[in-house]
């Protein structure tokens, strides 16, 4: 079977705009929208999961050639469950603060669609290389989906910016439900319409 | 056997995962027990500062030059967001020293607010009579954050009963 000739570059650039996970093709958006509340959880949220997602692609890519197709499923969740576990136990050990902004949501990793869609959909296809490359572009457009909407959902919701210590505040009188739920929704839909608006995605 | 090859391959995966499972844990569980053990070292200091304390059925008696000048009790208490814990210092008349809260999962910027110190300095002193909301007692709920910030009041008030 006659490989195409691999497009590193195109598999690492997609998944930040064209085939950004979040703004495209829309997956994930739960916990997606449970951590989009602050800019400084938004990047926590963003390095667990690049860990996990890169972790469990390279894994898979390796081990594709072995994988009965019956029950790839399972094992794929078996990898994922693991590399999230890992991550728990390293992030309880040594940033309790970060676990305990993340919550619930960081074992939630593991039922995230987007780790399941990209290692069915590419990793357990494609060779490691074009894996990675992959798995590094979807991390990219999933923090760059993230951090941009935590960053006008804390803005508008606490009236100002809370990062690593410094923060300002703009305004007194904040629109707290811009951090609830529906905030996000909001958020979200705004941000989808003006991109499609200008031709981006 | 077709059905062989399937079951080999699943059973291998969750073997082998699970051995570096458990070498990941037993690397990081004295790491994650010492994280846990500082918090809340940090936090009786906090409210007990200058004090050396000894443990006792999970109580915390914190003495002063040999003088016992009361205790601290972790509580755990229902908020909006699931199980909160709470740590509250209680000094030796029985009234409030301080509170803090050592893990919560309430809503950011919401429910939150009522985990922070401007909330929590309001217990200092109280003793169980003064502890209901006002006008009744003397502590201010949060508005928006009501359920948080009963949570916190009911955990204060089990941990003077407790104790």
């Amino acid at each position: 079977m006659a490989e195409e000739k691999p497009n590193l570059r195109w598999e690492a650039e997609k998944g930040l705009l064209k085939k950004n996970p979040v703004f495209v093709i829309l997956l994930g958006l739960c916990p997606f929208l449970a951590i989009s509340k602050s800019v400084e959880d938004a990047i926590g949220m963003t390095l667990a999961f690049g860990f996990v997602l890169l972790g469990t692609c390279l894994v898979t890519s390796l081990i594709r050639r072995w994988v009965p197709r019956d029950v790839r499923i399972p094992m794929f969740v078996v990898i994922i469950a693991s590399f999230v576990t890992i991550t728990e136990l390293i992030v309880r050990a040594y940033s309790p603060t970060l676990r305990e902004h993340l919550g619930i949501f960081l074992p939630l990793i593991t039922v995230n669609c987007i780790v399941l869609g990209r290692v069915e959909a590419f990793s357990s296809k494609r060779s490691v290389l074009e894996s990675l490359a992959d798995a590094i572009g979807m991390t990219a457009g999933f923090g760059l989906a993230i951090i941009s909407i935590s960053f006008i959902r804390e803005l508008l919701g606490t009236g100002g910016i809370k990062f690593f210590g410094y923060s300002f505040t703009i305004f007194g009188q904040p629109a707290s439900g811009f951090l609830l739920s529906p905030g996000g929704f909001l958020v979200m839909g705004g941000i989808l319409a003006l991109l499609k608006k200008l031709g981006v995605i | 056997m077709k059905i062989l090859k399937p079951v080999l391959a699943l059973t291998l995966t969750c073997i082998v995962w699970g051995l570096i499972l458990g070498y990941v844990h037993r690397i990081t569980e004295s790491k994650i027990a010492e994280a846990e053990r500082k918090e809340r070292e940090k936090m009786i200091a906090e409210i007990f500062p200058g004090c050396s304390f000894e443990e006792e059925n999970s109580i915390f008696y914190c003495f002063q030059n040999n003088r016992l000048v009361g205790k601290a009790v972790e509580v755990e208490t229902k908020g909006y967001g699931g199980t909160m814990r709470v740590l509250v210092g209680i000094n030796a008349d029985n009234t409030v020293r301080g509170v803090r809260v050592l893990s919560h999962n309430e809503t950011r910027g919401i429910g939150s607010r009522a985990t922070e110190p401007s909330f929590l300095s309001q217990f200092e002193n109280l003793g169980k009579e003064q502890l209901a909301f006002k006008p009744q007692g003397q502590v201010e709920a949060i508005t928006g954050a009501t359920i948080s910030s009963r949570a916190i009041l009911e955990a204060v008030k089990r941990a003077l009963e407790y104790g």
